[in-house]
């Protein structure tokens, strides 16, 4: 120890002593976001705008702000019109069955919004639907889902009212209204484009407008419009003054792409963004965060809502462990779900009995119309019991052939979730005896290959998220089992096939009946959870976080984003705020 | 000399062609397309859906066929479209390129100033005190990973002293003056700068203090010393000047690692470069993006060898180009 | 830091005459003091590699016990086993032999508030009670036992005596122990990492003999190759090539138990990284090959008539091991940083087999909740590298004739 070291070691404490007096004035105090501007965090890619060709979620997120679709789903899962005037039905008249006596099908009348406009003043005409049900249906325009416009075999415009149209639909389907994903494209700009490259292969998507000029305010009918677009980067956006509904309290908004969760949160916390979206933070990070922002009192709502997004585990039928029902059945017993969400998801993220939704209409968990399974290691253990599983000194089941319990776990690898639920899941079966093998792979293989044609060989995890009231048959008909007949179409990955089930998901796209398509649906889950080829896990909720003075803010249960009524979003004043708060009290 | 250069130069872009189709194959070779992307976003998309979207966009023929209506289209100068942000490449790499070059220039520049002062200070206090501390520090240099060293600066100056951005390129903000943009701009390049030029810090001064003592022993330092220059003449003039063409080098070299130590600065610090560009487009298969930012960091790799190869003539004339 | 360690040993310069090569070597290497603390670090690294599974036994942690309702604990924590690993032990407990007497003893005692089954009651006790409390009312009772009972509660109470774990390090994501995770982690790292070097060494010495010993097309033909794969931008190749599915590549060879295996990502990851990183060796192997070639010894032996393979086994390897072995040294390093990077990026072993990258990529997003759980890899990583590189630095004063001559 020389005098240099001592030196040195104060020299040390002097610059800590400085640091610990700077840090809380650094620390800025809690501004909070006003009605001027609004920074939202994303951590995902977002595409250009065009909504007819893309195809990435935080795109279909943004575009909710800019654009409307012909009908909307709203937060309590309700059906309204968006730019139509009314949902034509059977029962209003304003929809029919038309037959030919050969095949039968639906003809419906819509209105386009008196009011509605694109961001340039032209009026948004039945025109403009027209035009897009042309791109969508072809050939060389990359449509991600062709079936939304398939669906539709004309529209018949007014000649006397172009806000006025008849859709004239292929079949008679009960769902023939579902139009929340049909969007308009503006005509007046994006036809010259369409006519001179639609001979060529994606000629259209690279040179439209969305492409060449995403900032033309002409482009949208939403709240607000684009005023700049950095692809990878960010999203500027200001009111659309043209808007035909009510007019939006934020006068900016700014979407930030940050793909990194942790920068991101440094981000929020540091004031250079006021809110993460929905597609931001991870389910757990949102978990600690909600708990920092409680200890510390942070300006932030932290929000969770339970979605349509089903987690699942896929049990390959094809296995010959996983044939025996009883193994089936022993597995689902083994796993505590209630307690898995517990402990992962702080019970914020609800355990699942099935395939359907808690937001969805057709939800039900009446223990007489569904099996449900409780908890119960022992009940598992005398189903392998009765399986012919015996247990070993090394503490796993063995067969009667001295075959080892032991099935492999598949999942996308990089989903932190879903590892951590693989792990645990893993521990919960060494319980039983079974031995779980994890192997994952990145998520384009895992849905592209190895679940396209089956080649998992025990159990798959992964999610699905429908719309409510889908019908399930791509996951349940036998029809659906991608194999080589079928062109690998089809999402019952489990190769599940029940006769009875097969009948059940046709009748349910020809009942027009509220009532009969509940009870079909139900014993189509009655059969889901007694044959168990699927056991269901949990929900996932969406996550988000707003500044404490934001209203008109809620996550919907669905697939349709939040942004979807960004004009109703405000953020009170501090004064406001008190009194609001006060009032909650 | 001009020969000299313009063989080489024709030798370089012969490799480039030839690892373009490497890298073409590599990336074919990777399970999935873009259309498989589409697949998880949305599960409505049908079997019909995936066929027609793979004709579209060419993907159902083999690959040299692929390669070449690529390549050909590159000759042309058309860089193609990028299946991820549905945009010219052109648009989207512009932009990135020029941020990148913003960050590793900044992260040479920094690793330059700091390193050659301390490698020639190590070199002339050789096993002092001073040397060892800067040995220690180059080592560390070199040692630590740099997505490491990103995380403990993000944690240090953005969280507990809260005084630069913890990631990003720049505030997205209408109303600055040029200068206050700029200034904006460097306030988020401390980090990633910092975290990037740590590692070419280590290289540098390891590099440099050899080459010094290297030099130092020759005779001419000798024969300089017993004339009586003045030290700054000698170690300068003399002994810096030697010491410069293995560092110049390895300057010229570094500048693949300074654009793979981009890709995991640039992913820590969610800065807009071509790095993370790069990873994400290889991520999501987005083809023409990856393989045109491949080629071009490839190309730049090829092209310092070569500047190398010919600063050693001008920093050391005994070297001549015949 | 003092200066004394800095002065030359004058006196050693007589014995120098006396001493065989190795012995040389080894005290010019001793003399390097960062050196020998680097050489220590690792040997203590290695112990700890190899002892993992003592270490594991010993503490009674496991790297893959969870208790999910304790996540991210601080360093430091006591924290009770989870529920379900209790339940597995109880079971354990059961099956091992008839405990049907201490089942009938512990349930005349009503232990618990309400009624359950005899078969359950074991179970419920555990989870129902913390592990002291247990513990002691356990104890409580050994005096009331009757003698066939007796060794059973003793047994039960040592089984929850162990209920209760200590973890000095907090734990992760899983509620797993951080430092037993580390430890594991030691072990994938340095085991790629000197694999990774070992093999690429001598992909590296065979191509740069065979290119030095040769010359001519051989030499242009191998160079080119090692040159064109030098100027690639490896993070990006290996980003590329750890997307390659292992299972496509040796589906259906004798190779496919790798894909099998539960160590497939470490396999795979070794594997890639050999591919990419033996260059440097090969060339400098063809760097001092093409000086040693034309040196009076090895012309001498030729001229003698001795075959190729003798002049390359006897003459030029011996004397291309010394900078190698600095080279392979220097290459363990940067494959525990290729290995740490491309886990991090999610690329490279995968859970739940704890590597230090991986580690660090799942906590880097909880970086604000629960900082030591990103430092502490990122420490062990430099400490590693930092110790290798200084051991290579060792070697190479050592076998440097200038330096000796100190």
């Amino acid at each position: 120890m020389s005098t240099r070291a001592l030196i040195a070691l104060a020299l040390l404490a002097l610059i800590a002593g400085v640091l610990a007096y700077v840090r809380p004035q650094l620390m800025r105090p809690g501004e909070l976001p006003t009605n001027a501007e609004l920074k939202i965090g994303i951590t995902q890619e977002f595409e250009n705008l065009n909504p007819i060709v893309m195809s990435m979620v935080a795109t279909t997120y943004i575009y909710r702000m800019v654009g409307r679709s012909l009908i909307q789903l709203d937060e309590d899962s309700q059906w309204l019109p968006q730019l139509a005037t009314q949902i034509p039905t059977l029962e209003n008249g304003l929809a029919r069955r038309v037959s030919d006596g050969e095949r039968e099908w639906i003809e419906a009348e819509w209105t386009i919004h008196p009011q509605a406009r694109w961001g340039d003043g032209e009026p948004l005409t039945c025109r403009d639907f027209r035009f897009s049900w042309e791109v969508g249906l072809s050939p060389n325009v990359g449509v991600p889902n062709i079936e939304i416009y398939r669906q539709i075999r004309d529209i018949h415009i007014d000649p006397d009212d172009p806000k006025h149209c008849t859709f004239e639909y292929r079949e008679a389907l009960w769902n023939f209204n579902r139009h929340h994903l049909l969007y308009p494209l503006p005509e007046h700009l994006e036809r010259p484009v369409f006519e001179l490259h639609a001979e060529q292969p994606e000629g259209y998507e690279q040179n439209s407008n969305y492409t060449r000029d995403p900032t033309n305010p002409g482009l949208y009918s939403g709240p607000y419009r684009i005023v700049n677009l950095g692809l990878g980067s960010h999203i500027i956006l200001e009111r659309n003054p043209h808007f035909f509904g009510e007019e939006a309290h934020i006068e900016r908004i700014v979407i930030m792409l940050i793909p990194n969760t942790g920068t991101l949160e440094a981000n929020l916390r540091a004031g250079s963004i006021d809110m993460v979206s929905q597609l931001g933070m991870s389910f757990d990070q949102s978990l600690a965060f909600a708990n920092r922002v409680q200890a510390q009192e942070l300006p932030f709502r932290v929000n969770f809502q339970p979605g349509l997004t089903y987690e699942h585990l896929d049990l390959n039928l094809d296995n010959p462990f996983l044939a025996d029902i009883r193994t089936r059945r022993a597995l689902v017993y083994a796993i505590d779900r209630q307690g898995l969400v517990d402990a992962l998801f702080g019970g914020l993220q609800p355990a699942a009995f099935h395939n359907l939704a808690p937001t969805d209409p057709w939800y039900t968990e009446d223990p007489a119309r569904i099996v449900i399974y409780r908890h119960s290691r022992r009940k598992a253990n005398r189903l392998l019991d009765e399986a012919g599983w015996v247990w070993r000194d090394d503490g796993y089941r063995y067969n009667a052939d001295g075959e080892r319990l032991r099935l492999r776990l598949m999942t996308t690898a990089g989903n932190k979730v879903r590892e951590l639920v693989q792990i645990y899941l893993q521990d919960q079966w060494r319980g039983i005896g079974v031995d779980v093998r994890i192997h994952n792979d990145p998520a384009r293989v895992f849905f592209g290959q190895t679940m396209r044609r089956r080649e998992y060989g025990g159990i798959a995890m992964y999610a699905w998220s429908s719309s409510p009231e889908n019908n399930p048959r791509s996951m349940v008909s036998s029809e659906s089992i991608p194999g080589e007949n079928n062109g690998w179409s089809g999402q019952n990955y489990p190769g599940w096939s029940n006769a009875r089930v097969d009948e059940l998901v046709d009748e349910l796209d020809r009942s027009f009946d509220e009532k009969e398509r509940l009870d079909l649906v139900h014993e189509i889950l009655w059969h889901y959870t007694s044959e168990v080829p699927v056991i269901p896990l949990y929900y996932r909720s969406e996550t988000s976080v707003t500044p404490i003075n934001l209203t008109g803010y809620r996550i919907p249960g669905h697939q349709i984003s939040a942004a979807n009524h960004v004009e109703r979003w405000r953020l009170m004043d501090a004064e406001e705020l008190t009194r609001y708060r006060s009032d909650a009290q | 000399m001009t020969a000299y250069i313009l063989r080489r130069l024709l030798q370089t872009a012969v490799v480039i062609l030839l690892l373009s189709y490497f890298c073409y194959l590599l990336m074919t070779l990777m399970p999935g397309d873009p259309v498989d992307e589409m697949i998880m976003a949305n599960p409505e998309i049908t079997s019909a859906d995936i066929d027609r979207l793979r004709a579209l966009h060419g993907l159902d023929q083999p690959v040299w066929v692929r390669y070449w209506n690529w390549a050909s289209s590159i000759a042309s100068g058309d860089l193609g479209y990028s299946r991820t942000y549905r945009v010219p490449v052109t648009d989207i790499l512009g932009p990135r390129l020029l941020n990148t070059f913003v960050l590793a220039g900044a992260a040479l520049l920094v690793a330059v100033i700091v390193a050659i002062p301390l490698g020639v200070w190590a070199a002339l206090r050789k096993n002092s005190t001073a040397d060892y501390v800067i040995n220690l520090f180059a080592f560390a240099g070199i040692s630590v990973p740099s997505f490491w060293i990103a995380i403990v600066l993000i944690l240090v100056f953005a969280v507990y002293i809260p005084i630069f951005p913890a990631g990003g390129t720049g505030s997205i903000a209408f109303d600055m003056t040029p200068w206050e943009s700029f200034v904006d701009r460097l306030k988020y390049l401390v980090l990633p700068v910092l975290s990037l030029s740590f590692l070419s810090i280590g290289t540098y001064v390891r590099y440099t203090r050899a080459a010094m003592l290297e030099s130092m022993g020759n005779d001419y330092i000798r024969t300089a010393r017993a004339k009586g220059l003045g030290w700054p003449r000698i170690y300068l003039m003399h002994g810096f000047r030697n010491a410069l063409i293995p560092l110049i080098t390895v300057t010229a070299l570094s500048f693949s690692t300074l654009f793979s130590g981009a890709i995991i600065t640039e992913t820590v610090f969610a800065y807009q470069g071509v790095g993370q560009l790069v990873f994400e487009s290889i991520q999501s298969n987005d083809f023409n993006v990856a393989m045109v930012a491949f080629m071009i960091s490839v190309s730049m790799v090829l092209l310092m060898n070569l500047i190398a190869d010919l600063l050693y003539g001008v920093a050391d004339p005994r070297i001549s180009y015949a | 830091m003092s200066e004394s360690a800095a002065v030359p040993k004058v006196h050693q310069q007589a014995q120098y005459e006396a001493q065989s090569m190795a012995s040389i070597l080894l005290e010019q290497f001793l003399e390097h003091r960062m050196a020998v603390i680097g050489f220590s670090v690792i040997a203590i690294f290695l112990a700890i590699a190899l002892l993992a599974p003592v270490i594991s036994a010993v503490s009674g942690l496991d790297p893959d016990r969870q208790n999910v309702f304790n996540r991210y604990q601080p360093p430091g924590s006591h924290l009770d086993l989870s529920t379900h690993e209790r339940e597995l032990r109880v079971q354990t407990f059961l099956r091992q032999s008839d405990r049907s007497e201490l089942v009938r003893f512990l349930a005349d005692r009503e232990l618990l508030e309400f009624a359950v089954d005899d078969e359950d009651l074991l179970y419920e006790l555990v989870t129902q009670h913390a592990s002291i409390h247990l513990a002691g009312m356990l104890l409580e009772l050994q005096s009331e036992a009757p003698d066939s009972a007796r060794s059973d509660l003793h047994a039960l109470r040592n089984l929850v005596a162990e209920f209760r774990s200590f973890h000095l390090l907090g734990t992760d994501e899983l509620g797993r122990d951080v430092l037993i995770r580390l430890v594991y982690g030691t072990r994938v790292s340095v085991t790629v990492g000197l694999l990774v070097a070992f093999v690429s060494g001598l992909i590296g010495l065979l191509v740069g003999s065979l290119a030095g010993y040769y010359g001519g097309r051989t030499d242009a033909i191998l160079m080119r190759f090692t040159d064109a794969l030098l100027s690639l931008p490896i993070l990006v190749v290996l980003i590329v090539v750890s997307a390659i599915d292992l299972g496509k590549v040796f589906g259906g060879t004798p190779l496919a138990f790798i894909v099998e295996s539960r160590h497939e990502s470490v396999i795979k990851m070794i594997l890639i990284l050999c591919l990419f990183s033996w260059m440097q060796a090969a060339r400098l192997v063809r760097g001092s090959i093409l000086s040693i070639k034309e040196q009076e010894f090895v012309l001498a032996a030729r001229v003698l008539g001795a075959k190729d393979r003798t002049i390359i086994g006897a003459h030029i390897i011996p004397n291309v091991i010394a900078p190698l072995l600095v080279a392979v040294t220097l290459g363990i390093g940067n494959a525990i940083l290729f290995e740490a990077a491309l886990s991090f990026l999610g690329l490279g072993i995968q859970p739940p087999t704890p590597s230090w990258g991986n580690m660090l990529n799942n906590a880097q997003e909880m970086v604000q909740h629960a900082p030591t759980l990103a430092i502490l890899p990122g420490l062990l990583i430099l400490f590693t590298v930092i110790s290798f590189n200084y051991i290579g630095d060792g070697l190479r004063d050592a076998i440097d004739p200038k330096s000796i001559r100190r």
